[in-house]
């Protein structure tokens, strides 16, 4: 057995054409698939664009699109083992206004996923998507999919209308927990859709503006799932707070324990400090990884988030503000990095093992027909 | 060598109980003396979090340990609500109710011919 070096637990797989989508997909919403598409628009323009130009399938195509080509493009040059596939284009589902269609939608790309993705290479997991403006639906969802061993966590847009600890919200854990997958959020749909706007004062004024202030909304919802007692009602659920930052974390941690010493008779159901179920059940992913001048600075925030089990490293595959896991991790000292390259991910995905080389080789060329 | 400790009249009985509670100078340092049922407690008047006179807060009731969206009412009367930050406190034990390794100083209290002793 041997174990893996490195897991990137935040690679965006994208939907080639958008009739990929339709085999999967009940005959009534073809139409308004083909036409509509994800349809959670608004949002902020970049003039450098979202999607890495150097990563182009060689057949055209959007970056991210081609399981053979991110194989080479990116896991084997690397040196990745395993890859969490989080989607691309299709995560604010949720906020889309009809929840039928976000249903739909999500259900036909999580069949899509498996056929597409998880068929191609034992290299890449999923994450099942769901649609969290129906929790009901979205439990049932997760109990389909979770069948497939392969599919490794559950994921959101962190975009939404309410906190994610609110009582709305409980039904998607409960279905998390009950079938022992961690829920994940990524970011980048925060003021899109019907989401609420990005900021409580409104909306911010450039993409970078917008992209800068996002871990705002990780402050929220953290905050809301550990207040609301989200950790004791479902005390196996981890959450994965994917591509958010790092160094708010400690400011929320210590006044969330300063305020509970003089207020937790509003919140008489946790047990123990506000950050202790943090470090317990809160994963963080490393990109965009922060860059102070002084390496050691960012040692000692990975200390205070006891990043030693709660930090995973990721790309971000195939996105602009990409992090090379051989030099975005360097400035870590090298006993964390190694906790950060890997084995926090193996813990928490239970992916103990690389894949053999034979299989992901032999899984590429049969999907590739040869 | 063990301290010598002496007892202080600190009030009457009939003053405690009607009051429930008396801020008092003894030896130089405030104390709070708190008729909690039919016992009596003293209670030094310094938050050990930031040093308020934490004696002085309201003495109330709390929201018991519960499970997720429950709310227990209990310890009525026996809690003391630092004025400063709102730390409770455990009137009987001393104890603040989040973390069990803060402590209010406390001191014994003794009772004879209808006077309050603090013994220091």
């Amino acid at each position: 057995m041997t174990k893996p070096k490195i897991i990137d637990t935040d690679v965006h797989n994208a939907i080639a054409r958008t009739e990929d989508l339709l085999p999967f997909l009940p005959r009534v919403w073809h139409e308004y698939w083909k036409s509509a598409g994800a349809g959670y628009g608004g949002g902020w323009h970049s003039p450098i664009g979202v999607l890495r130009s150097d990563a182009i399938p060689p057949g055209g195509g959007l970056p991210g699109s081609d399981p053979k080509h991110m194989l080479e493009h990116h896991f084997h040059k690397y040196g990745i083992d395993y890859g969490i596939l989080t989607g691309s284009g299709i995560l604010g589902i949720s906020l889309n206004p009809n929840p039928d269609y976000g249903n739909v939608i999500a259900s036909a790309y999580n069949d899509w996923l498996v056929e597409t993705w998880l068929k191609a290479s034992s290299v890449y997991k999923g994450s099942i998507l769901i649609n969290h403006a129906d929790p009901q639906a979205a439990a049932k969802e997760i109990d389909r999919m979770a069948v497939n061993k392969n599919m490794v966590q559950v994921i959101m847009c962190s975009g939404s209308r309410m906190l994610f600890g609110q009582r709305f919200y409980h039904p998607i854990y409960e279905a998390a927990e009950r079938n022992g997958l961690p829920v994940a959020v990524h970011p980048g749909t925060e003021g899109r859709g019907i989401a609420g706007a990005p900021t409580p004062s409104g909306y911010p004024t450039s993409y970078l503006e917008w992209h800068n202030i996002l871990p705002t909304n990780y402050m929220a919802h953290v905050n809301s799932l550990v207040c609301e007692g989200v950790f004791e009602k479902f005390p196996l659920l981890k959450f994965v707070a994917i591509e958010g930052g790092i160094a708010w974390l400690p400011h929320l941690m210590w006044r969330m324990d300063k305020n509970y010493k003089g207020l937790r008779d509003l919140v008489p159901w946790l047990k123990r400090l506000p950050s202790e179920y943090i470090k317990d059940h809160i994963r963080l992913t490393t990109q965009p990884i922060e860059e102070p001048a002084n390496n050691e600075q960012l040692n000692q925030i990975l200390d205070m988030v006891d990043a030693g089990r709660t930090v995973m490293f990721s790309s971000d595959y195939p996105h602009w503000d990409f992090d090379n896991p051989k030099m975005a991790l360097q400035p870590i000292r090298k006993e964390l990095r190694q906790r950060i390259l890997v084995d926090n991910a193996i813990e928490l995905y239970g992916l103990n093992e690389a894949p053999s080389a034979a299989v992901t080789d032999a899984k590429a060329a049969a999907i590739k027909g040869e | 060598m063990e301290k010598t400790q002496n007892r202080y009249e600190a009030a009457t009985v009939e003053e405690l109980r009607n009051a429930k509670r008396l801020i008092v100078t003894v030896k130089g340092m405030e104390i709070g003396l708190f008729a909690v049922g039919e016992q009596f407690y003293a209670w030094r008047n310094i938050c050990p979090h930031a040093a308020a006179p934490v004696c002085q807060g309201p003495v109330c009731g709390t929201r018991l340990p519960s499970l997720v969206y429950e709310y227990k009412y209990g310890k009525d009367q026996e809690i003391v609500r630092c004025p400063w930050h709102g730390w409770e406190f455990d009137l009987i034990t001393g104890q603040h109710l989040v973390d069990e390794k803060v402590k209010l100083r406390g001191y014994k209290v003794e009772v004879e011919d209808g006077k309050v002793y603090v013994v220091i």
